[in-house]
């Protein structure tokens, strides 16, 4: 062994040690029946908008990414949009939130946000912009779609999937047993939730 | 019919004979077909078919579960009527991390094995067409659906074909991989440990269980992304996981079924919900695999080396420094008999060596025993460290004057230590190891990682290397006639020696009993307290006996004295010290840290803090003046309160698996680990073992960015 080939060799050991190393930061898991996790993020519009603000409403966030196939099962058809309209006559506060990181697919700017919902007349509340990731990572967003119901005095009341038709395929949003649909509906009527939990389903929301 | 003409006719046969046939799809980022074990089927015959996959280079497709999102491949057959075929035969997934969340998949050729079944009365001689749409989810960092229409011309034969062909021995292998049934017991229990799954079951016995995981059918019942910690127990093992969001649910889950990864095997399991059984646990996690260790790239060569540099550098330690005060009066009373102090070398070097080879064994047989234990284990264990501390005081009572030891006045050391001048020196180096060992020094954190990691032989090597370079300086010394005439001539002046170099060593005697303290509480203090008392009267005792011809009813007296007070240092055995958090270490408390759990770093992590571990140990003295010079400054306290960055310190004073299992993660033996995770999610930076205020504050910086 030559003298410089010991710290080169240190080098290499200490770099091959980090990549090893490299471990994804993680995702807050949140509890049902438990306040929901506070947050504050920047709408498409540039307003801050809190949980807090809408402390005495049904809160229903909703997680999206509109190069996802899953999500576009959705918004192609309109199911999506139909459900915000709705959810919105009953004085449910929508919430799309996009937690793509920048360069990541779904990642979007203020202008592009406003455009898409334009494109595609979603109709929620607001359009969360979450590029860092801190509302998905608290409330433990997996997938896109990835739905959570906070009902009027801030508590977690449901998480999960958005319906039971694991497929990006179209087709399967005819019979699909849609659990927000449910939940809200189990809250209108004074009803505890009947499924407070359900496998989401979807692509990786990209942080 | 010879067995040869037999061959050959088989052969025409088959080849003659419509195989059966199949062409590949590509469906964007993979290739699909439909691949049979047999070339054709008879009637009522179950042959082996499978869906094969070739993924483009970077691209997966999805398990049965896909984890935290994904969707698992399907296969939808057009079967004439009457044929049947089975589900997927699941090839154990690779985990896949996509940033925060973990997938489970596979890239490459993948082969999903299914069992056909033709009727009976399948038409002999003709070709079936079956049809099937195969259906993957296929993502690289972007997940696209794609399908594929697939086809299988399958001859339908009398006589009830062997496997054959190109695919014969693939898809065999295919099936030979995948999970199996063992019998294996499995348990699950949730409480606040989390959710603990024990499977036990002779396969398990004995193995090697590293890298041990837990791949549930269900994508509900575990959180993918948490670690999963690995316990070993004498029939089988425990895993720590994370309970997701089905246990949330009005309906938990009664059953956890799924694929166990054991060391290298696959088996199929199912738990029911129910006590642990206690023989899949207690003996600690699977000591650290090479692959990922940071010493994991050394060869033995430059292990060998950076342990002797180690060496070398552990005599610079605190910790040893009263040991080699005791050795220095030692060779400073053998200066000028040249023929002696060299004798005293070797005999110093051998205690070394045989000391860090007993150790070394003992570590690398507890080890291979499943123990959790890692470098200064020795002092994790309350009767050690109480036995250790008596001698400490022991060896101070001597040098004090209180008792010598033989008749001779010319030995310095402990009773041991002391004896003649061979004998003597033998077991200040014995001595010397013994508390040395706890300060791991910058270059044998990496030589130990890596050497309990290998072949005994290797590791033994290796530790033989720190002996010699540990005793190096000594025995130079010894060796080095110019050095050594430039020591004073014996004379009183040893004597006054002798005394001074006492107070070290009741030094080392009162932080053996703070060790104690942080081990096994108040009470576990009064009792060495106790001890401590009982082995002075008797040294005193001893030492009045010497005074006098005779004695022997004062020496008796000693001995048994000394021999309850040892006794009592080992049994009862000791409490545990209440919880750490109220550490008793106050007068260094300006810096506020929280105590280190996996979870509350994966929390903080989540929230995009910044954060410091600090795995620490109250024995280890390396990590007690890095606490002292470079932690507990204001300049890190300002730091940390700029930088938002969050202190947590992981303490190995006590036993603890967890900590165990994420030192190991890393690559270490041994505590002092330092480690700073940046707000951004990127892998942690490792500080080096001697901190400097600066160094900790650069990094604390950047880590804010």
């Amino acid at each position: 062994m030559t003298p410089s080939v010991l710290p080169r060799r240190l080098a290499l050991a200490g770099l091959a040690a980090l990549a090893a190393l490299i471990a994804a930061p993680a995702l807050a898991s949140p509890s049902l029946g438990k306040p929901a996790p506070a947050f504050t993020a920047v709408d498409s519009t540039g307003k801050a908008r809190t949980l807090a603000e809408f402390r005495g409403k049904t809160v229903v966030l909703e997680w999206t990414n509109e190069g996802c196939p899953y999500v576009q099962k959705h918004y192609d058809g309109g199911a999506m949009q139909d459900l915000q309209t709705r959810a919105a006559r009953d004085g449910v506060i929508w919430l799309s939130v996009i937690s793509s990181a920048p360069g990541k697919q779904g990642h979007k700017t203020p202008a592009e946000a406003n455009a898409w919902r334009t494109r595609t007349g979603a109709a929620p509340a607001a359009i969360l912009l979450d590029p860092k990731g801190q509302v998905g990572r608290a409330y433990g967003a997996k997938t896109t779609p990835h739905m959570y119901i906070i009902d009027p005095a801030g508590t977690l009341v449901y998480m999960g999937g958005i319906d039971d038709q694991n497929s990006a395929d179209p087709a399967t949003l005819a019979g699909a047993k849609n659990f927000v649909v449910a939940a809200l509906a189990d809250m209108k009527a004074g009803r505890g939730v009947a499924r407070p939990v359900s496998p989401p389903y979807g692509c990786s929301v990209k942080y | 019919m010879t067995p040869r003409l037999a061959g050959l006719v088989l052969a025409l046969t088959v080849l003659l004979a419509p195989a059966a046939q199949a062409a590949a799809v590509d469906t964007g980022h993979l290739q699909a077909e439909l691949i049979t074990q047999t070339p054709a089927i008879a009637p009522g015959q179950t042959i082996q078919v499978a869906l094969r996959q070739e993924i483009d280079k970077g691209w997966h497709t999805y398990w049965r579960n896909p984890g935290d999102s994904g969707q698992a491949t399907k296969i939808t057959w057009t079967l004439p009527p009457g044929w049947t075929v089975g589900d997927f035969v699941w090839r154990a997934p690779q985990p896949y991390p996509v940033g925060p969340l973990v997938n489970y998949g596979y890239s490459g050729e993948v082969l999903l094995p299914m069992a056909l079944t033709a009727p009976a009365g399948a038409p002999v001689g003709q070709a079936v067409t079956l049809r099937a749409r195969a259906d993957f989810l296929v993502c690289e960092d972007i997940c696209i659906p794609e399908s594929a229409e697939l086809e299988l011309v399958l001859p339908v034969q009398a006589q009830a074909p062997a496997p054959a062909g190109r695919w014969a021995a693939p898809i065999a292998r295919a099936l030979d991989a995948a999970p199996r049934r063992a019998d294996l017991t499995a348990r699950f229990e949730t409480g606040e440990q989390g959710l603990k799954l024990a499977v036990t079951g002779p396969a398990l016995a004995g193995q090697d269980l590293a890298g041990s995981y837990f791949f549930p059918f269900d994508g509900a019942v575990i959180d993918h992304a948490a670690p999963q910690s690995v316990e070993r127990g004498p029939q089988g093992l425990t895993l720590g996981l994370t309970a997701s969001y089905a246990f949330q649910g009005p309906e938990p889950p009664e059953v956890l079924i799924g694929v166990l990864k054991a060391g290298e095997a696959y088996y199929e399991i199912e738990a029911t919900a129910g006590p642990l059984a206690p023989e899949a646990a207690g003996l600690g996690p699977p000591p650290p695999r090479s692959g990922g260790a940071t010493g994991a790239g050394l060869g033995l060569a430059l292990a060998l080396a950076f342990a002797a540099l180690g060496g070398q550098i552990l005599n610079l330690m605190p910790c040893v420094f009263p040991i080699l005060a005791m050795k220095a009066a030692s060779l400073a009373g053998h200066a000028h008999e040249v023929k002696g102090a060299r004798r005293q070398g070797l005999a110093f070097l051998a205690g070394v060596l045989a000391t860090f080879l007993a150790l070394a064994g003992a570590l690398i047989l507890a080890q291979a025993a499943g123990a959790a234990v890692g470098w200064g284990f020795q002092l994790q264990s309350p009767p050690v460290v109480a036995a250790l501390c008596l001698l400490m005081l022991a060896v101070a009572l001597n040098l004090s004057g209180v008792f010598e030891v033989g008749a001779s006045l010319q030995g310095v050391g402990s009773d041991l230590a002391a004896r003649g001048g061979l004998t003597g020196a033998f077991f200040t180096g014995v001595l010397a190891v013994m508390v040395a060992a706890p300060c791991t020094a910058p270059f044998m954190a990496p030589a130990l990682g890596w050497a309990l990691t290998q072949a005994p032989a290797s590791a033994l090597l290796v530790f033989a290397a720190l002996g010699l370079g540990f005793a190096a300086p000594f025995v130079a010394l010894a060796f080095a006639p110019g050095l050594l005439a430039r020591l004073p001539r014996p004379g009183p002046w040893m004597i006054h020696l002798r005394r001074v170099l006492a107070f070290p060593m009741y030094g080392a005697a009162a932080w053996l009993l703070w060790v104690l303290t942080l081990q096994a509480g108040p009470m576990g203090m009064a009792r060495l307290l106790a001890t401590a008392l009982v082995l002075a009267l008797a040294a005193w005792l001893y030492g009045l006996a010497q005074g006098r011809p005779g004695g022997l009813g004062l020496r008796a007296g000693a001995a048994g004295l000394a021999g309850l007070a040892i006794i009592a240092t080992v049994y009862p055995t000791y409490p545990q010290a209440p919880a750490p958090g109220a550490e008793p270490g106050g007068t260094v408390a300006e810096l506020p840290y929280e105590p280190y759990s996996p979870e509350r770093l994966a929390q903080l992590r989540a929230q995009g803090s910044p954060v410091f571990v600090n795995f620490t140990a109250a024995w280890c003295v390396t990590c007690q003046v890095n606490e002292q010079v470079a932690l507990a400054r204001q300049g890190v306290a300002d730091t940390l309160a700029a930088t938002g960055a969050v202190y947590l310190k992981a303490d190995w004073t006590r036993k603890d698996d967890v900590i165990a299992a994420e030192l190991a993660r890393h690559g270490r033996a041994g505590v002092p680990l330092y480690l700073v995770y940046d707000a951004r999610g990127s892998a942690p930076v490792v500080l080096p073992q001697i901190l400097t205020e600066a160094a900790v504050i650069r990094a604390l910086k950047a880590a804010a960015g």
